[in-house]
């Protein structure tokens, strides 16, 4: 047993350094498991849907009731200024304490959230800054946070926030419509930092920013040219402090990054959050304090957060942060850092401990076998020649193929295998934690007869075993993935396995995770890989890179920007431009209800021509001590880490804190 | 030729080598099929722009030789240049150094405390039960690999509860007292400091008895012995001293290894050390780091060999400098 952890820990410590980046927004190439192929390990009942597994052992399901909406109360500052609070929906806890969580990682890159670029600094970011509006965590819809209210105008196009009265940056000056108007006309429009950079590719509509105007202290109105549908999801923006950050922008761009980099001396953090930071020891942890002058307030009046301080271990890989967890040195292991392979365990382990498991159901991410369906030359080389071998490409572009593959892969199989269960089977583009998901979409068991007819309606023949094309070439491809990473190499095995029932050879090769991003995004020298993608809970609109027939990360046929830096698309297929015209009007179409038909149509088309076969979610599973009170996670709830699932951080305490 | 003058040519001679070495670990460095940007390509909310001006930023819009004379002139000035992060590479290493130097210094005396005496008391007690016994402690520590060690010492540590699980000081060592805060980093220090010093131990015990059964073994010390001179005198005027110059050579060594030497130990016991700052930025390609790092290593060892060279010429008058 303990060779076999160390053997783990091994491989943990030779990817730890990539695994770390990849953990949420990212096309995944570690989620960070040493588990060996394990193909043959047979699968327990077949007919039970694989999430049952861990719903049926003590791991709890979060089904908190909606507490219904946010009140709006008056209360006062530390300093005696009123201030109208937003009140917490949560049980009254008990003030003070430490909460100790982790990430595992090579720790933040910086804590200027405008500028990072990897989930665990934005994460620490949205910890200490708050938006004007913030998805409901039970709902999904928009709720105010800065904002006391928002209208939008009947053309859909004005969008009015209204600030609550007094609040206050943790240093006690005043946040009001001049930070909002700064943040998002300075910061976002003219691209200070990375992540102010894609906010604003966020936020356009036809490479048009919108208006954003300061009308009086506390009232802000947007104008968009045309109705925008993703406009309110992204206005979950972080404020930035005018008073201090302004200075910063008069100097030239590139000095924006030095700005609260890793370095930076906490004395000099301003911020809007529950938390601020206090210190950050280099490669151990970060340590958070209360932000006394924190805009909520819970049933009481009392002001929020119960903790007094927040800290935030930086441990190099999931391993660690388990027996952290176990020596009582965290309270909680948020999503991520409980893998498939470690749930067994920790089930025996929480019998006799103190602490409680969860499911929260499946992440955003998917992962997905794709086809290079390229059937363009490269006119670069001389002579010019084709990206893909024509031969190839006609059967990758020939969607009974796909079909058929996609009613081969067993699913099943690889989840129970590949991920002990810790899974959700996914057969469309949108995972089923997204709001969006539609439950029309029918699953299917994999089914190798089926493929076979489907297989010779697309003009395939068999001649023994192989399988042939109708001009009697063998059907043989390569199949990459990342190496390094042993859940997706048990995947590829799988694949390859129920291929190879299908005579069809796939030559299954694992290469590096920056080798094969060079070869799907600028050689396209390669011809079927699996791959893993984040997705959007509530915003299918973010995967518009994805989906868009110029897209920048259109996996499947990838068209590279001219020298202009344009990409000019030329053979789209009928069904891509369909998607490029259903992403226009879902991107232009207001409220959950009215967009839903359209996204559903788009998650059909991709059903039927199945560009992405899409073969699983993996399960977010977090462990909390039972000490922690108010811990109601939701699966819509969850962000990066460290904030992760505490969506509602600021009401977290301790039931057995000592009262001074 | 003097002491001051010798110091002199190999520091001199030191510059070119140094040149060489940095050209060879950038170079490989930029043929490594690593992408600094690759995180944020592969991820579908960053945008196109934001990618650019990422790559301007590092300054990865240039060709490879001259982002080298760009480093290397900022090298010059006494600029290590900024992380990817952002973070100044010299703050970066500054605040790691320290830690790495701490555990080192701590394993490398317990290690030689323990290998010397272990090494003289196995020769002059040769094929006891003793010397067997040190024999077998410094195979296994010899043959087992770092992380394992580690990663068992871990197990016991959660086991018992009597260590911390890694890390260098726990959350609350800012509200501790000076001489609390002293016993916190001891706790935390156990475990790494008795991973290092056992893998250690073997080597140095091995070479130390090798060493003096050798010399004990020689015309001389049969002729002390001979003319009557007390054992102790024998063994520790005249055999020690002949004994321990292959053990200067190998100090030299581990001085090279002090800030870089326990890059997996700080891996596993997440330490936070120079080591661990290295090796994770060599998977991100955090190219500054890296390059900062690797010449740290080159001057290390240079210098750990040229001390070794300069004690050797005061235990042993018979080494000439040339």
């Amino acid at each position: 047993m303990k060779l076999r952890v160390a053997a783990l820990a091994l491989i943990l410590i030779l990817c730890a350094g990539c695994a770390k980046r990849t953990v949420h927004a990212v096309v995944q190439p570690n989620t960070g498991s040493g588990l060996p192929p394990a193909a043959t390990i047979p699968q327990g009942e077949s007919g039970l849907s694989p999430a049952a597994t861990v719903h049926g052992g003590e791991i709890k399901t979060p089904n908190f009731p909606n507490p219904g909406p946010f009140k709006t109360v008056e209360s006062r500052n530390p300093d005696g200024t009123s201030v109208e609070a937003l009140q917490a929906r949560g049980e009254v806890g008990k003030f003070g304490g430490t909460f100790k969580v982790s990430t595992f990682g090579s720790g933040f890159k910086t804590f200027n959230v405008w500028d990072a670029g990897d989930v665990e600094s934005d994460g620490i970011g949205i910890l200490q800054f708050e938006a004007l509006v913030s998805p409901d965590p039970w709902t999904g819809e928009s709720y105010p946070r800065l904002a006391k209210s928002f209208t939008i105008s009947p053309d859909k196009k004005t969008y009015t926030f209204v600030l609550r009265k007094g609040l206050k940056w943790s240093d006690g000056k005043p946040l009001n419509a001049d930070d909002v108007v700064f943040t998002f006309n300075t910061l976002v429009k003219e691209g200070y930092g990375q992540n102010a950079i894609s906010q604003r590719d966020t936020m356009s509509v036809y490479n048009e920013f919108p208006k954003i105007e300061k009308i009086d202290d506390l009232t802000i109105r947007c104008t968009t040219k045309v109705p925008f549908g993703p406009f309110l999801n992204a206005m979950n923006y972080p404020i930035a402090p005018k008073h201090i950050v302004e200075p910063i922008t008069k100097q030239p761009h590139e000095k924006f990054s030095a700005f609260w980099d890793i370095n930076t001396d906490p004395k000099t953090f301003v911020g809007s959050g529950p938390f601020i930071l206090e210190r950050h020891v280099p490669g151990q942890r970060v340590e958070l304090k209360r932000n006394p002058f924190y805009f909520m307030v819970d049933k009481q009046g009392r002001h929020l957060p119960y903790l007094e301080k927040f800290v935030d271990a930086i441990v190099p890989d999931q391993n660690t942060q388990i027996l952290k967890f176990y020596g009582r040195e965290l309270d909680m292991l948020d999503i991520r850092s409980v893998r498939g392979i470690d749930v067994a365990l920790m089930k025996q382990k929480q019998a006799h401990d103190d602490f409680d498991m969860w499911n929260l159901g499946p992440d955003d991410g998917t992962v997905f076998l794709t086809f290079n369906l390229c059937r363009r030359k490269d006119m670069k080389a001389k002579p010019p020649k084709p990206y893909v071998d024509p031969i190839k490409s006609a059967w990758f572009n020939n969607v009974n193929f796909r079909q058929a593959i996609n009613h081969a892969v067993d699913r099943d199989r690889i989840i129970g295998n590949a991920l002990k269960g810790v899974g959700e089977p996914l057969f469309g583009s949108e995972s089923p934690a997204s709001i969006f998901y539609d439950r029309d979409l029918k699953p299917f068991k994999a089914d190798l007869a089926y493929s076979r007819e489907l297989l010779k309606k697309g003009g395939f023949v068999y001649q023994g075993d192989r399988l042939y094309d109708a001009q009697n070439h063998p059907v043989e491809f390569s199949l990459i993935t990342n190496a390094g990473n042993a859940i997706r190499d048990s995947v590829c095995v799988s694949i390859q396995d129920q291929l190879k029932k299908l005579g069809i050879k796939a030559n299954y090769q694992p290469v590096d995770w920056n080798i094969l991003l060079d070869k799907t995004s600028n050689s396209l020298d390669w011809e079927a890989v699996v791959m893993a993608l984040s997705g959007d809970k509530l915003e299918p609109y973010q995967g518009a890179n994805v989906w868009k027939s110029s897209g920048r990360l259109h996996l499947f046929d990838q068209r590279l920007p001219d020298s202009h830096g344009n990409v000019v698309v030329t053979d789209a297929r009928d069904w891509e431009t369909q998607i490029d015209h259903l992403f226009d009007e879902f991107a232009t179409t207001i409220g959950i209800e009215k967009r839903r038909p359209i996204v559903d149509e788009y998650q059909k088309v991709v059903y039927d021509q199945v560009p992405f076969i899409y073969l699983y979610s993996p399960l977010d599973i977090t462990a909390v001590r039972r000490n922690v009170g108010n811990y109601e996670p939701t699966p819509l709830g969850v962000t990066y880490t460290p904030k992760g699932s505490l969506h509602n951080i600021e009401e977290i305490y301790f039931k057995d804190q000592k009262q001074p | 030729m003097s002491i001051p003058v010798y110091i002199l040519k190999r520091v001199l001679q030191a510059i070119p080598l140094l040149l060489i070495i940095s050209i060879m670990s950038f170079t490989m460095l930029k043929m490594a099929p690593i992408d600094p940007l690759a995180h944020l390509k592969a991820n579908p909310a960053i945008s196109q722009q934001a990618i650019e001006s990422e790559r301007r930023r590092l300054g990865l819009d240039k060709p490879p030789v001259v982002q080298y004379f760009i480093w290397l002139r900022n090298l010059l000035c006494g600029d290590l240049g900024v992380s990817v992060s952002g973070g100044s590479v010299f703050i970066l290493l500054m605040q790691r150094a320290g830690n790495t130097l701490l555990l080192n210094v701590l394993a490398s005396t317990f290690t030689w405390l323990f290998a010397i005496p272990a090494g003289i008391y196995a020769a002059v007690y040769r094929s006891t039960w003793i010397d067997k016994g040190f024999g077998l402690v410094s195979a296994v520590g010899m043959s087992m690999p770092t992380f394992l060690l580690a990663l068992l010492l871990l197990m016991v540590a959660l086991a018992t509860g009597w260590f911390p699980i890694g890390g260098m000081t726990s959350p609350n060592y800012f509200d501790l007292g000076p001489f609390q805060q002293l016993i916190d980093v001891g706790h935390h220090l156990i475990i790494p400091v008795a991973v290092l010093t056992f893998i250690g131990l073997a080597g140095i015990q091995r070479q130390m008895r090798g060493n003096l059964l050798d010399v004990l073994r020689a015309d001389y010390v049969r002729t002390a012995r001979a003319k009557g001179l007390p054992e102790n005198a024998v063994l520790y005027r005249h055999a020690l001293r002949n004994a321990i110059n292959p053990l200067i050579t190998m100090f030299g060594f581990e001085f090279s290894a002090l800030l870089s030497g326990a890059a997996l130990t700080e891996m596993v016991l997440a330490y936070p050390g120079l080591g661990r700052l290295t090796l994770e930025a060599v998977l991100t390609q955090d190219l500054n780091l890296v390059m900062a790092s690797l010449m740290l290593g080159a001057v290390m060892l240079i210098g750990g060999n040229l001390l070794a060279d300069v004690m050797l010429k005061f235990a042993d008058p018979r080494i000439a400098l040339e």
